[in-house]
């Protein structure tokens, strides 16, 4: 399958079945999205050319995955409660629709167990610390750090941690800690301040922009060249996110992720008629990603990231993300979830650490989801790079998870074109 | 006129399974496995840029 699109005056060809990225020029997109027009030889002979090649017209794998019962990664549910108040959680404001409470050290010590007993022969293991707010529960966070080190090197293991923070208890203690410990952290910021304070609470109601701007920038000052992104949502009441993106850009944030919300509120819900102006963002923000780049003055965003060569394997495009099968939550008491999105639903529950159970049927549910099991996928272009969308908001949304919700659809395929312009234009400035 | 701009580079081993988990990145709300890289081709890479 082909996918032809325009960016401007600029027109590309995307090859599902190889995973290529062609530039072409409006004649030979026309030719190619099937319109009745006459190429000349020398056009015609590079079209047949490319197909020889395997990379224009190349067959797609039908291949269900093989896929192993290694568990990669947990997200440790460190802190159910929060000192936010930000309208849109999905986490009920981080009591995930139950009392608010903390994960107790010996919840964490016994998750870490159950992870690396049930990963086989996997050397790298994936930890985040995740919330409500983590960083309410420090002492937990640093003392499962060191004992999952402790016996992975028993092991010959090791683990990468991440954590995400709203930031508001950020010292220079804990930026010190995440430096020397974590992997990855994410910091949770909205963008302009009154778009961040419209939503983003404190418990008495004030907006929280104030408090955290100063601690993030002091992070990322710290932080050198080690993984971080300065992650924000939008939400029906910012379409102009792109003007977010940029005011993070311009505080000094280098990496960076705005993410749609996920709600059904309704003042909050992302609609069908967004989309157009969603659309129309993500290209303003490509626009400018290209030229700032150009300029010497880039920043990396997340979804715009999108990596045709180097990229994941055929067999991993196909498998979905994991949940459920490699990736699981476990909540404070212990009980594991498909992932954090599912965390505190009793039809999702698929297990306990201290029991060191996993519900086989639910597994082997999990397991089977891939690319194939969701048949709207079929015919769509973005197939091999999502791989299927994220199940729990497939589950949310359309009640199905292997039944992907058309909204989130549409503004996963204006990024994926978004990213190509990327790639595009940077091997234009190669050459 | 047509010109490739990016293609898949080859891989010797693929399904080997030593990617990361693909929600171990920054959204948490629109996991992208594409957005990842493949681990294996990311090492051998440095291996060869430190020879």
């Amino acid at each position: 399958m082909i996918h032809v699109f325009s960016y401007h005056s600029d027109h590309y060809v995307y090859d599902t079945g190889s995973g290529s990225l062609h530039a072409c020029d409006e004649r030979t997109a026309k030719y190619l999205s099937g319109e009745a027009i006459e190429l000349t030889d020398e056009e015609l002979k590079e079209i047949l050319s490319l197909k020889e090649e395997g990379l224009l017209g190349a067959p797609e794998t039908s291949a269900r995955p093989i896929k192993s019962h290694e568990v990669k990664a947990l997200c440790l549910h460190i802190c159910h409660d929060c000192n936010l108040r930000c309208k849109y959680c999905f986490a009920d404001e981080g009591a995930y629709h139950a009392a608010r409470e903390m994960m107790s050290f010996a919840t964490a010590k016994a998750a870490i167990d159950f992870l690396l007993e049930k990963s086989g022969k996997r050397k790298v293991l994936e930890v985040d610390f995740f919330g409500g707010e983590p960083l309410m529960n420090l002492p937990v966070i640093k003392q499962t750090v060191y004992y999952a080190k402790e016996e992975a090197a028993k092991r010959g293991k090791r683990f990468l941690f991440t954590t995400t923070t709203n930031a508001l208890l950020l010292d220079d203690e804990t930026i010190r800690f995440f430096n020397e410990e974590m992997e990855n952290v994410v910091l949770s910021l909205d963008g302009r301040k009154e778009v961040n304070d419209a939503v983003r609470k404190t418990v008495n109601g004030k907006g929280s922009f104030d408090a955290v701007i100063e601690k993030i920038k002091k992070f990322v000052r710290a932080r050198g060249d080690k993984h971080y992104y300065v992650r924000g949502t939008f939400t029906a009441k910012n379409l102009d996110f792109s003007k977010d993106v940029l005011f993070l850009a311009d505080q000094g944030f280098d990496s960076l992720s705005v993410e749609p919300v996920v709600t059904d509120i309704p003042d909050l819900e992302i609609k069908e008629e967004h989309l157009p102006q969603i659309e129309r963002e993500y290209e303003v923000l490509c626009d400018e990603y290209v030229k700032r780049e150009a300029e010497g003055k880039g920043f990396n965003f997340f979804h715009f990231n999108v990596d045709l060569e180097g990229g994941p394997c055929l067999e991993k495009r196909v498998s979905a993300c994991g949940a459920g099968n490699e990736y699981f939550s476990v909540v404070p008491s212990g009980d594991i979830y498909p992932c954090h999105q599912f965390a505190g639903d009793p039809k999702w529950k698929m297990g306990n650490v201290f029991e060191g159970t996993l519900d086989p049927v639910l597994r082997a549910q999990f397991a089977d989801n891939c690319l194939f099991t969701r048949k709207k996928c079929e015919g769509c272009f973005a197939k091999f790079i999502c791989s299927g969308g994220c199940s729990a908001n497939n589950y949310h949304f359309n009640g199905d998870v292997n039944e992907p919700y058309e909204i989130t659809c549409a503004m996963m395929k204006k990024r994926i074109e978004c990213a190509m312009r990327v790639l595009a234009m940077r091997k234009i400035k190669e050459i | 006129m047509i010109k490739t701009i990016a293609k898949p580079a080859e891989k010797k081993v693929t399904g080997c399974g030593e990617c990361r988990s693909t929600c171990q990145s920054a959204c948490k709300t629109s996991c992208t496995v594409g957005n990842q890289s493949c681990e294996r081709i990311t090492r051998e890479q440095k291996i060869d840029e430190q020879k």
